[in-house]
């Protein structure tokens, strides 16, 4: 279990042509745990909190001002994901991420989106 | 003269034996544990909290505490320790998982209110997560209501999730998701019941919506079913 949160970082390609769709991987260092753990195996299921939950709750991208799309998680995704999407590059102005997770608490990272001509 | 001399050794024996403990302020104390995630866990934590404090660990409810933390109880000697001392030497204590446990402060986030951004993220995209209401079963577990129970799950549960719920039924092998092993759901506690109506009720991937089959008492049936199956050996 990750216990240490780091910024998340962005990653595009290096080339992006006017109305290519290319791809956005995002990674997230995040814990993830569903605060349940079972100590008793005399009984099954004996589940018993055992950290407080913990997860990314959502993810919102946002291609200049616009919000392009959204990703709603539970507590069964994974530590510290890697998130990959694809886009179409319409316009040259900065791809933005926000993480929430079920604290409220809230990360970004951003890149700006340069054509190769 | 004998008799007060017999006397008094027999209470420094007394003294020497329980340690001197016959004239120290013996206290019990409760502390909620976090870390606990392995079966291997209780027993580490409370041997080596008595390695490093002068403490017995009395009691450690896993299961049935009033706000489902782990409880610790610990006598210790009110003189020479304090509450913190131990919440000290717990938070320094290795769990075999490779991280420290901790006591328990204040009630758990579970999950933080909407932002604004989410919420304009929710009007723009669609809704958040069911809101799964919390729901009392009507229907007591008696060997009847199980009975009707085993009738419908066998009609029409089983050809999925298998006569002993396993999830490996004949039409499992048809379908893109792996159907639920159900005896997961053992004994499981009133609290889930909810869950498990809605998700009868309003299916899920590869699941019909069951509520537009079977009525509401049918499917209670069905849950008290569930709740018996156990895990095949």
């Amino acid at each position: 279990m990750v216990e240490r949160i780091k910024p998340p970082r962005m990653r595009l390609p290096r080339r992006i042509k006017k109305d290519d769709v290319f791809k956005v991987k995002v990674r997230f260092e995040h814990p993830s745990f569903t605060g349940l753990g079972m100590v008793d195996t005399e009984t099954m299921p004996a589940f018993n909190r055992a950290v407080p939950v913990t997860f990314i709750r959502n993810m919102l991208v946002y291609y200049g001002e616009e919000l392009v799309t959204r990703f709603n998680m539970t507590s069964a995704i994974a530590d510290s994901p890697l998130f990959t999407f694809k886009l179409k590059a319409v316009k040259e102005e900065p791809i933005t991420v926000a993480f929430i997770n079920n604290k409220g608490e809230r990360w970004e990272v951003s890149t700006d989106v340069k054509f190769t001509t | 003269m004998n008799r007060i001399f017999s006397v008094l050794s027999l209470v420094v024996l007394a003294m020497l034996t329980t340690g001197g403990n016959v004239l120290a302020a013996l206290t019990v104390e409760e502390f909620e544990i976090e870390g606990l995630i392995s079966p291997a866990s209780p027993k580490a934590l409370s041997e080596a909290l008595e390695k490093r404090l002068q403490v017995k660990v009395v009691d450690l409810n896993l299961k049935n505490s009033s706000t489902g933390w782990p409880l610790l109880s610990v006598e210790f000697d009110s003189d020479q320790l304090t509450r913190n001392d131990i919440e000290q030497a717990i938070a320094s204590i290795e769990d075999p998982a490779g991280h420290t446990y901790r006591v328990h402060q204040g009630p758990a986030v579970v999950s933080a209110p909407l932002t604004d951004e989410e919420k304009a993220a929710i009007a723009l995209f669609g809704s958040a997560p069911p809101n799964i209401q919390v729901l009392t079963n009507p229907i007591e577990s008696t060997s009847e209501s199980v009975a009707r129970g085993k009738e419908l799950y066998d009609n029409y549960c089983s050809t999925c999730h298998g006569l002993q719920g396993g999830g490996n039924g004949p039409a499992a092998h048809g379908i893109s998701t792996f159907p639920g092993q159900l005896w997961v759901w053992n004994n499981a506690d009133s609290s889930e019941d909810g869950y498990l109506f809605w998700f009868i009720t309003e299916g899920g991937s590869d699941m019909p919506p069951w509520g537009v089959i079977l009525s509401e008492n049918e499917r209670w049936d069905v849950i008290n079913y569930v709740k018996t199956l156990t895990k095949p050996e």
